[in-house]
């Protein structure tokens, strides 16, 4: 293949990613030139860009359920009535909120929004510069280098994940991984904040969860999800939801990722035996490259775990292939030497075997 | 009470402000606002009336008990619609998950004679001078009905809101309480999928 051609395959795929948006006028202005541009010289993008436009005529012309059922507006009076009457059942109990503090504020707030930000401004200013250094002169007297103490994260039940959505999964980074704070935007009946560090019992089941649902999770969110988890892959119930994301997940990046978290724990027999499943049966050849380089990485620990020289590595095989799941990994790692579709994973195989394997066999 | 008197003139952020003061009224002119659009969204995504009502209902109780703890951090409308958009997704799931609870204008899409009570009714409404065309359109409507079964929930809601509810993707996300990025995931998604169902027909 000519750089050219090359350089037009990826072309393609770029602007056939963008066609989807760009029909329904969600692009950027950037995008949009980039695609008219290669549209002008490319028939089969062209032709693409036909068929979506066609799929999208479709489904404009598609009759609307709400046209159809409620044209004539009585469903929507049916609603307003019963809401109307449940709302009767409920006034009594409803209506005053619990307990609102200030409530007065925040209505006079809510109807004056230039007033109060000039209020909130002035305030911010008060407590920024009296009342934080006086904190600080405190702080440094008695509370030196002192943990802040967190409260823990909810305990979410099995009902509550089921139905519970991520908004967002954000990590603040930590001296130690483990201790990074994890903080969760959720929806399960209502949007639920939910935050605590990688020791704790709640955020490590949401994490968890949706590493082990992954249908049911946009990729990005999973892929949040897996990293956060890497920290703490030493533990068992961790280990076996990103083992599943290794070998399940439907999409590349998110079984790489999850391939990554399990590096330090390839010692382990399990994940030795998800890293020779994946190698077999994998899809897309980067995954299957990564599966093998981490069970190089997993025949070059010895029995304790600690890891043996980075760069070469003897198998023994009086030793090391009367262990089956060594044996198993040789196999593999000979089968995907002559077998495999891809050039490069067989290069690679081969390597690995000349890099684990005994020294005569070089 | 003048407020009262004058409340289809006040602007929202008013209108929010006395009902969460606990003015009925300002709670339903807020409900006789938008309500038209909820009903339509829940309509257009579950297909079937009596589910549409029900997440109505429990999308304005929803909204009814916790206007209080509403800070006007974004509108109002938005606000509604990321209480809506669950709603509907918690009870797509649910549907999902019990195969029998399914709609049956959506399962009759599978049965062998092909062209629903729905399609029907459609063809009656929307007849067009050429038999052929017409038969065409009716078998794409099908095709479009049943790969939009197979989409998941989040992908369905993204897909119905751009297409049918006309929104941007960022108002989609807020409405998701998500990303843009994470919203053109699932629409990119949802159209592959419905391209791979429709190939034939090409």
């Amino acid at each position: 293949m000519t750089p050219e051609q090359q350089k037009s395959g990826a072309e393609c795929r770029e602007v056939t990613g963008l066609l989807v948006f760009y029909v329904c006028e969600e692009v950027s202005d950037a995008e949009r030139r980039r695609v008219e541009t290669h549209l002008r010289s490319c028939e089969e993008c062209l032709q693409q860009l036909a068929e979506e436009e066609k799929l999208a005529e479709a489904v404009s012309a598609m009759p609307q359920t709400a046209d159809e059922v409620d044209a004539t507006g009585i469903l929507l009076s049916q609603c307003r009535s019963e809401l109307a009457e449940t709302l009767d059942d409920m006034s009594e109990k409803v209506a005053k909120p619990r307990w609102e503090p200030l409530g007065w504020l925040r209505r006079w707030m809510a109807l004056r929004p230039a007033w109060s930000g000039a209020l909130l401004v002035v305030f911010g200013i008060a407590v920024g510069t009296q009342v934080v250094p006086w904190l600080h002169s405190v702080d440094l007297e008695d509370a030196n280098g002192q943990a802040m103490k967190v409260m823990a994260a909810p305990k979410l039940s099995k009902e509550q994940l089921d139905n519970m959505a991520v908004a967002g999964v954000n990590v603040l980074p930590a001296a130690d991984p483990a201790s990074a704070t994890v903080r969760l935007q959720l929806s399960a009946a209502q949007p639920l904040e939910m935050s605590g560090n990688l020791e704790d019992v709640g955020v490590r089941r949401v994490l968890t969860y949706v590493v082990e649902n992954g249908q049911r999770f946009d990729p990005g969110v999973r892929l949040d999800c897996v990293d956060a988890l890497k920290a703490v892959a030493r533990d068992e119930e961790v280990r076996s939801a990103l083992m599943a994301a290794a070998q399940k997940d439907q999409v590349v990046a998110v079984r790489m990722k999850a391939l990554d978290a399990l590096r330090d724990s390839v010692q382990e027999e399990s994940v030795r035996e998800v890293l020779i499943d994946v190698l077999q049966r994998d899809t897309n050849p980067g995954v299957r490259v990564e599966a093998v380089n981490l069970l190089v990485r997993s025949l070059g620990h010895d029995s304790s775990g600690a890891p043996l020289s980075d760069t070469l590595v003897i198998v023994d095989p009086a030793n090391g292939l009367e262990n089956p799941s060594v044996h198993r990994a040789w196999r593999a790692l000979e089968k995907l030497q002559r077998q495999d579709p891809s050039r490069y994973v067989r290069l690679r195989s081969a390597a690995a075997l000349r890099q684990i394997g005994p020294r005569e066999l070089q | 009470m003048a407020a009262v008197a004058s409340l289809p003139h006040l602007d929202e952020r008013a209108l929010v402000a006395e009902a969460q003061a606990g003015s009925r009224a300002a709670f339903e002119e807020l409900v006789r606002r938008y309500d038209r659009d909820v009903l339509r969204l829940a309509l257009n995504l579950m297909k079937r009336p009596e589910d549409a009502r029900d997440v109505y209902q429990e999308a304005f109780l929803k909204v009814y008990r916790n206007l209080h703890r509403f800070r006007f951090e974004c509108s109002f409308y938005t606000w509604l619609y990321r209480i809506v958009t669950n709603v509907c997704l918690d009870q797509l799931r649910r549907r999902q998950a019990r195969p029998e609870d399914q709609a049956p204008e959506l399962n009759s899409a599978h049965h062998e004679d092909g062209i629903t009570d729905f399609f029907e009714r459609q063809r009656e409404h929307r007849a067009t001078q050429d038999p052929e065309r017409r038969l065409m359109g009716g078998e794409i409507r099908v095709r479009i009905a049943r790969a939009m079964e197979r989409l998941s929930p989040r992908e369905r809601v993204v897909f119905e809101m751009k297409h049918y509810q006309g929104l941007k993707l960022r108002a989609i996300g807020d409405a998701l309480g998500t990303t843009e990025e994470t919203v053109k995931n699932s629409l990119f998604r949802a159209t592959r999928k419905l391209r791979q169902e429709l190939g034939e027909l090409r």
